[in-house]
C-alpha cells in the first residue's frame, strides 16, 4: 500500500483531481492546469500553458488582482477557501464566471511555484449579480429624479450622506459632515421652521415622518436652491435613532409657483379695482343727478335773492326742489350701502301685479325699445313681503335685457306671468319673464349670473349677478331656463306675506 | 325773427325741472322732453334756439340722437351734458359737432354762457341756410343754355371760346352773361362764382 502510495506522482495527482488547479509561476504564469480547469474555463492544455493568470480575470478586477497578488507574493502562506478568496475569471468564450480559490505556495529551491484550487460558485454570482443590477437600478433612478440620500444619526450627530447632495452642500470630498456644518448651509429664516419638522418626527408618540422644504446657500458660488425633504425617523427601544431620507431639489418649481402666485395677485388686484371702479361709478351716478339738480336750484334762488325778481311760486319750486333731492340723494345712499354692506332689509307686503305694472311703466317710458307685452298675472294672488324698490328694479333689469335681447326680432313678444308654487312644503310666489329673442346656449346660461360677465357691447355684466343678489336677500331665488328654442326664461320666486 | 327756445333732453326729471328754473330766470323759453323718443316725436321744422341732450339716458342715449339729427338734418346746435366727461365720448361728440360739454352739477354763469353762443350759432346756421336756399330758387331761374354759359364763365374762360365751345355767337353769349348776372343779383364775375360755389355746396 505504501509503495503504492509513493508511486503516485504529482503529476497524476495534479490531473485526477475532481476540482480544477493551476500551477503557475510567481511571475503569474501558468506552468500546468489539470484538465478540471481547462474544461472549467474552456481552454485546452497547450493553449493554458505560459498564459498569464492575469489574462483569466475579468478586465475590471485585474488592478485589484494585481494588488493581491503583491501581497501574497511578499507573505506567501496558504490560503484556504473559507477565507472567502473569490474572483471573477473569464472563459475562453468571454463569459464571466465567478470562482472560490485557494492559493498554496510551493517552494522548491529557489523556485515559488503557486498552486491554485478553484470552484465555481455560480449560483452566487446570480445573486450578486441581481443585487448589483438592482443597485444600479436604484442609483440610475435616483440619479434621473436628481434625489439626494442622507442618513442622520442622532448619537454621534453626524449626517451620511451622497454625492447628488454633497454636490448641492458644496463639499465635494466629505462622506460624512456634522449636524451643524450641514444646518451652517441652510439658509437662516428657514432653519427653524426645519427643526421644528424634526422635532415633531423625532417625538416617539409620532409616526416619524419628516417633510421641510428649505433654502441652501451654497458656500462655494453662494448660489441659493430650494430643497425638498422627506424622510423618517427610526427608533431604537423608544428612542430616535436615525432619521433617514431624501432630498430633491425644487427650485424650478417653486420659481414657477411664484411666478404663478404673481400672476394670480394680479388679477386679483384688477378685480378688486373693478368692483372698487363700479361701486364709486354706481355711487356716483346715485349722487350726482340729485347734486346736479340742487346745485342748479341753489343757484336759481342765490340769483333771484341778489335780482329780486323772481316769482314766489318759483321761488317756492326751487327750493322744494332742493329738499326733495337732496333727500333723494340721501335714500339712494341708504340704500346702496344697505346693498353693500346687507344691513337689515326692510320689507312689506306688496301687491306683486302692482310692483309688475311699475316696472313696466318705467320700461315704457324710458324708450327702451319696442315690445308688446303679454300678461298672464294670477288673479287675487296673496301679497308677498318684498322691498318693493329692488325687487322693482330686478323686474326693470329684466326687461330691458329682454328688450335688448330682442332687438332684431319682428314682433317682440315679452310674457310675463305669475302662479303660485310649492317649494320644500311651502307656498312661494313665482315671476316668469320670457322674451322670443335668439336666447343663449348652456355655456352661458351657466355664467350669466357671474359678475361682470356680459353678452353686451358695453354692458359692464353687474346687472344679473346683482338682481340675483337682490332676490336671495329677499328670499327667494332666481334662476335661467336655458333650453334656448324659444328665447330666455328667467324665474324669480318670493315668499308671501304673513 | 322767432324767439331761441331752448330744448332740454334729461331722462331725470329734477334735472329738468331745476335746468328748466335757471333758464326760465334768465329769461328764455325753455321746453323739456325726458327722452330722445319724445323730443324727435315732438320735433317741428320751425324749432329754433338750441338742444341740451343728456349724455346717458336710457334706450336712444345722447350721441345717438345727436346722430338721428344730423341725419334728419336737424340744425339746432347741440350741447351736452354729461355726469363725469369722459374723453373718447367728447371727442366723439365735438366730431359729430356739438357745441360744448357741460359737466353736472352745471353752474349758471356756464351754462348761460353757452347757451348764448349756441343761439349766435343757431342763428347763423338759420341765415346760412336761408341765403342757400335763396341762391338755389334764383339758380333755377336760369334756362339751361344760360347754366352751360356761367359754368364755362366762372372757370375763367373768355366770352370768345365759350361762344366757340357752344357753337354760338360771342355776341349771344353777352347777351346770355347780362341775363345771368341780372337773374342772380351778382355784380360782377367773383361774384357769381361765389355763388355758384355755394349752390354746389348745398345740392
Amino acid at each position: 500500500m505504501n509503495s503504492t502510495v509513493k508511486n503516485l506522482n504529482f503529476r497524476t495527482v495534479f490531473d485526477a483531481a475532481a476540482d480544477a488547479m493551476l500551477l503557475t509561476e510567481n511571475t503569474g504564469h501558468i506552468v500546468l492546469a489539470n484538465p478540471t480547469a481547462q474544461q472549467l474555463l474552456g481552454y485546452s492544455a497547450d493553449e493554458m500553458k505560459g498564459l498569464a493568470i492575469e489574462m483569466l480575470i475579468a478586465p475590471r478586477y485585474r488592478k485589484q488582482y494585481r494588488y493581491y497578488q503583491r501581497l501574497f507574493l511578499n507573505r506567501p502562506v496558504k490560503r484556504s477557501m473559507s477565507v472567502g478568496n473569490e474572483l471573477i475569471a473569464l472563459n475562453r468564450d468571454g463569459k464571466e464566471i465567478l470562482l472560490d480559490i485557494s492559493l498554496s505556495p510551493i517552494k522548491t529551491g529557489q523556485q515559488l511555484f503557486i498552486l491554485i484550487l478553484f470552484t465555481i460558485a455560480n449560483r452566487r454570482l446570480d445573486t450578486e449579480d441581481a443585487l448589483r443590477s438592482s443597485e444600479e437600478r436604484l442609483r440610475l433612478a435616483k440619479q434621473a429624479a436628481g434625489l439626494g440620500i442622507f442618513d442622520y444619526d442622532f448619537k454621534r450627530n453626524i449626517i451620511y450622506w451622497d454625492r447628488q447632495m454633497r454636490k448641492l452642500w458644496g463639499k465635494h470630498s466629505e462622506k460624512t459632515i456634522s449636524y451643524e456644518e450641514f444646518v451652517a448651509a441652510i439658509h437662516p429664516e428657514d432653519r427653524e421652521a426645519r427643526q421644528a419638522a424634526i422635532d415633531k418626527a423625532m417625538d416617539p408618540n409620532s409616526n416619524g415622518e419628516f417633510k421641510a422644504q428649505y433654502r441652501i446657500i451654497n458656500p462655494i458660488n453662494g448660489v441659493e436652491r430650494w430643497i425638498s425633504a422627506r424622510g423618517r425617523v427610526y427608533f431604537e427601544a423608544g428612542y430616535p435613532h436615525r432619521l433617514i431620507g431624501v432630498t430633491r431639489d425644487v427650485t424650478e418649481q417653486r420659481n414657477i409657483q411664484k411666478k404663478l402666485q404673481v400672476h394670480r395677485n394680479e388679477t386679483e388686484n384688477i378685480l378688486k379695482q373693478q368692483v372698487a371702479a363700479c361701486t364709486a361709478s354706481a355711487i356716483a351716478h346715485e349722487l350726482n343727478q340729485p347734486l346736479a339738480a340742487i346745485s342748479a336750484y341753489s343757484e336759481v334762488v342765490l340769483h333771484a335773492l341778489q335780482n329780486d325778481s323772481f316769482s314766489a311760486d318759483n321761488l317756492k319750486r326751487a327750493l322744494e326742489g332742493c329738499v326733495a333731492q337732496a333727500q333723494r340723494a340721501g335714500r339712494s345712499l341708504h340704500e346702496l350701502l344697505a346693498f353693500l354692506q346687507k344691513g337689515e332689509l326692510m320689507t312689506e307686503r306688496s301687491n306683486l301685479t302692482d310692483v309688475i305694472h311699475g316696472a313696466l311703466s318705467i320700461v315704457y317710458n324710458d324708450g327702451y325699445g319696442r315690445f308688446h307685452p303679454i300678461l298672464h298675472l294670477q288673479q287675487n294672488l296673496p301679497a308677498v313681503q318684498c322691498n318693493r324698490t329692488q325687487i322693482q328694479k330686478v323686474l326693470v333689469n329684466l326687461f330691458r335685457n329682454a328688450i335688448e335681447a330682442m332687438r332684431n326680432i319682428d314682433f317682440p313678444i315679452l310674457t310675463i306671468t305669475t302662479t303660485v308654487q310649492t317649494v320644500n312644503d311651502k307656498d312661494v310666489a313665482v315671476v316668469i319673464v320670457q322674451d322670443n329673442g335668439p336666447g343663449f346656449d348652456q355655456v352661458v346660461a351657466k355664467r350669466i349670473f357671474e359678475p361682470f360677465f356680459t353678452t353686451k357691447p358695453s354692458g359692464i355684466g353687474m346687472g344679473l349677478s346683482i338682481s340675483r343678489a337682490l332676490i336671495e336677500d329677499n328670499g327667494g331665488q332666481l334662476w335661467v331656463d336655458s333650453d334656448a328654442k324659444t328665447g330666455a326664461k328667467f324665474h324669480f320666486t318670493l315668499p308671501f306675506g304673513p | 325773427m322767432q324767439e331761441p327756445t331752448v330744448f332740454i333732453v334729461d331722462d331725470d326729471a329734477a334735472v329738468r325741472d331745476s335746468l328748466t328754473l335757471m333758464i326760465e330766470q334768465a329769461g328764455m323759453h325753455v321746453q323739456s322732453f325726458e327722452n330722445a323718443k319724445t323730443f324727435l316725436n315732438a320735433y317741428q321744422p320751425n324749432f329754433f334756439g338750441c338742444v341740451i341732450i343728456d349724455v346717458k339716458m336710457p334706450g336712444m342715449d345722447g350721441l345717438q340722437l345727436q346722430e338721428e339729427l344730423a341725419w334728419r338734418k336737424i340744425l339746432l346746435p347741440v350741447i351736452f351734458l354729461t355726469g363725469h366727461g369722459d374723453i373718447p365720448m367728447s371727442v366723439r361728440a365735438i366730431k359729430g359737432g356739438a357745441i360744448d360739454f357741460l359737466t353736472k352739477p352745471v353752474i349758471r354763469e356756464k351754462l348761460l354762457i353757452c347757451v348764448r353762443a349756441a343761439f349766435t350759432e343757431a342763428k347763423k346756421r338759420l341765415s346760412d341756410a336761408t341765403q342757400n336756399r335763396e341762391i338755389t330758387t334764383c339758380l333755377t331761374k336760369l334756362t339751361r343754355r344760360e347754366r352751360e354759359v356761367m359754368l364755362l364763365a366762372v372757370q375763367g374762360h373768355s366770352n370768345k371760346e365759350i361762344g366757340s365751345y357752344l357753337g354760338i355767337s360771342y355776341r349771344t353769349v353777352e347777351i346770355h352773361k347780362s341775363k345771368i348776372m341780372q337773374k342772380t343779383g351778382a355784380n360782377n364775375l367773383l361774384d357769381l362764382a361765389r355763388i355758384a360755389r355755394e349752390s354746389e355746396l348745398s345740392e
